[in-house]
This record gives C-alpha cells, sequence and structure tokens, in this order.
C-alpha cells in the first residue's frame, strides 16, 4: 500500500494484514554541481524500486514517504530522528520494518536502526527506458520481494 | 436610389440582429447541453482497447505462464506506461484463460504454484490465499473472490488483452 488516501482507506479496514513498512532512505545534496545529475538519477531509480516492490506486496506492506536527508549529514543524528518516525508508526500494528536505499553509508549504522537495511548496489547512470535497465531493476526486485517474503 | 435604400427598414434591421445575436446565444447555451447528453458516446474508449502481449497462440500451454505488456494508462493528470501482467493457458476445453495476477484479498501479485505446499495452485504470498486453476478462491484462505479475467481476442494467431473483468461468484 502507499502513502495516498485510497490506500489509506484501504489500510484502516485491513491493518490487521498489514505489517511490514517499507521506508526509503534518501540523501539529498544541492551544493554540488558534479553530484547534482547522479543524485537525481538514483532517486528516480530508488523511486521505481519501491514501486514495484510495492505493486508486488502491495496487500501487506506500506511504502511510506521517502525519509530524506542531507547526503553528507551526522548519520547518528539522523538514526535518532528515524527511531522517533519508528516510535510512532509503531501505534499501528507494524512487525517487520524495512530500509532500502543506494547510500552503503548506512551499513556501518545498521545495527542501531530498528528493522532491516536493503542496502541495494546502485546503478550509476543510463536511461530508464532503455530495456537494459529496466530487466536490472526487474531482477533485483524480485529478489527484493522474495527476501521481504522470507521475514513473513 | 431612395427606394434601394428603404429595402431594409430600421424595424428589419433590428429584428435581424436580435434573432441572429439570439440565435448564437441560444447555441452557445444548447451546444455544450446536447454535449453533455451525448457525453458517453464522444468519450474514447481507453480502457477498452486490446493490445497485443507479444504470444502467440501456439505457445500457449496448458501450463499457466506468465506474460506482461506495456500500455499507456492515463491516470487523472499523469499520461503513463504501466506494465501489465497475466497468467495465461488453454483450459481442458481448449479456451484461452487470462487471469490477472492481482491478489483479491488486498492485492499482492499471485504466482502459478507460488508454493511448494499447494501444487496446481494461485498462491499469494502476503497472507498465503490460494486459487484454483480455474481461479475461483479456495475456501477458508483470505481472499473472498475468484481472480479477475482479461477480454481477450485472437488474430492472427496472437494473444491481444484488454481489461480485466471480475468474475461472477462461482
Amino acid at each position: 500500500m502507499k502513502w495516498t488516501k485510497m490506500d489509506m482507506e484501504k489500510y484502516i479496514d485491513a491493518k490487521e494484514f498489514v505489517d511490514t513498512l517499507l521506508i526509503p532512505l534518501s540523501p539529498f545534496k544541492m551544493g554540488d554541481d558534479t553530484s547534482l545529475e547522479k543524485d537525481a538519477f538514483q532517486q528516480e531509480v530508488l523511486h521505481l524500486f519501491v514501486h514495484e516492490i510495492e505493486q508486488q506486496l502491495a496487500g501487506r506492506l506500506l511504502l511510506i514517504p521517502s525519509y530524506m536527508y542531507l547526503k553528507d549529514a551526522d548519520k547518528e543524528a539522523e538514526v535518532k530522528r528515524i527511531q522517533l518516525f519508528l516510535e510512532d508508526a509503531q501505534k499501528q500494528p507494524i512487525e517487520h520494518v524495512f530500509y532500502i536505499t543506494f547510500d552503503a553509508s548506512w551499513r556501518k549504522h545498521e545495527n542501531e536502526l530498528q528493522g532491516n537495511v536493503l542496502w541495494v548496489p546502485s546503478i550509476q547512470t543510463g536511461d530508464l527506458k532503455s530495456k537494459e535497465v529496466q530487466s536490472l531493476i526487474g531482477d533485483q526486485v524480485e529478489q527484493l520481494s522474495e527476501y521481504i517474503r522470507s521475514y513473513w | 436610389m431612395s427606394e434601394k435604400k428603404q429595402q431594409v427598414s430600421r424595424r428589419q434591421f433590428l429584428n435581424y440582429t436580435l434573432t441572429g445575436v439570439g440565435g448564437f446565444m441560444a447555441a452557445g447555451m444548447l451546444v455544450p447541453m446536447l454535449r453533455m447528453a451525448v457525453d458517453p458516446v464522444l468519450q474514447t474508449s481507453e480502457e477498452g482497447d486490446l493490445k497485443s502481449v507479444d504470444l502467440s497462440v501456439d505457445d500457449i500451454t496448458n501450463e499457466p505462464q506468465l506474460v506482461e505488456w506495456k500500455i499507456d494508462q492515463v491516470d487523472g493528470w499523469y499520461e503513463s506506461e504501466v506494465t501489465k501482467s497475466a497468467w495465461v493457458f488453454k483450459d481442458d476445453n481448449g479456451d484461452i484463460i487470462a487471469h490477472s495476477p492481482v491478489c483479491k484479498h488486498l492485492g499482492c501479485n499471485v504466482t502459478w504454484e507460488g508454493s511448494e505446499k499447494y501444487p496446481n495452485e494461485y498462491f499469494c504470498p502476503c497472507h498465503d490465499g490460494r486459487y484454483y486453476k480455474d481461479g475461483t478462491n479456495v475456501p477458508g484462505t483470505p481472499p473472498l473472490a475468484p481472480l479477475d479475467e482479461f477480454d481477450q481476442k485472437v488474430e492472427n494467431g496472437m494473444l491481444y488483452l484488454g481489461k480485466a473483468k471480475p468474475r461472477e461468484e462461482a
């Protein structure tokens, strides 16, 4: 389910079936010209990714809006903030939490975060409309859904 | 000369002008009303279109296989390309059946023989929903309705699929 009015209507009636939270972690940084293009592209890919996963597992997984943070921000502080998000989310019957990100620096903080970090090796650049990129994403989505399912 | 000038009298001129302007105004009001009355006729059918799924009828077996195809979907403000998928097979009578993979419980994607425990059934990984091969939901599992079926046609030996339609309660 997605963070939309329509899905939330369904969620309220079926929340006991939805026990998994998917949180995309998206870095953001305007200041540096050299990385703008790459960052934006990765953000696009991540968006595609999570929507594909959501489509596969719509009935049990809730995709919430991306958690945005400044790329070079102190991760300790971000972990604390995410914790606050989760504490609130856990007022609902949530059992599994997955973070999905291209940012490898989260791996170091995996243990401090409640839930599982799915770090995906990113696609550096390319054309989202090209067949190769699409099939690559398709394969990875397949594997990630499999992985999430293994926790159920 | 003076007779010719009198051919259109002031009264007539005003009459013509008023009728003309009045006519325009009436038309301006009536045309949208008429359009509204026949609106369903004017609407282009976007969903009714059947699209080729690039699958030859000869390649369809008794075993459901997953086919994917792309449609242009106009969704409010966005026009986007959306990938659709279906499980396609021939039933015992040789008729082609195309099931929607969307679980009728909460909308996950079901897989044919998705669980080793339940051969010959569709399986939904989210809440263990199951469907028989004909799409009927297995009683006692979460789904309460059979899988949707796609509108379909065969042209030049190729399969075309349209919109998924709910089936009557079995």
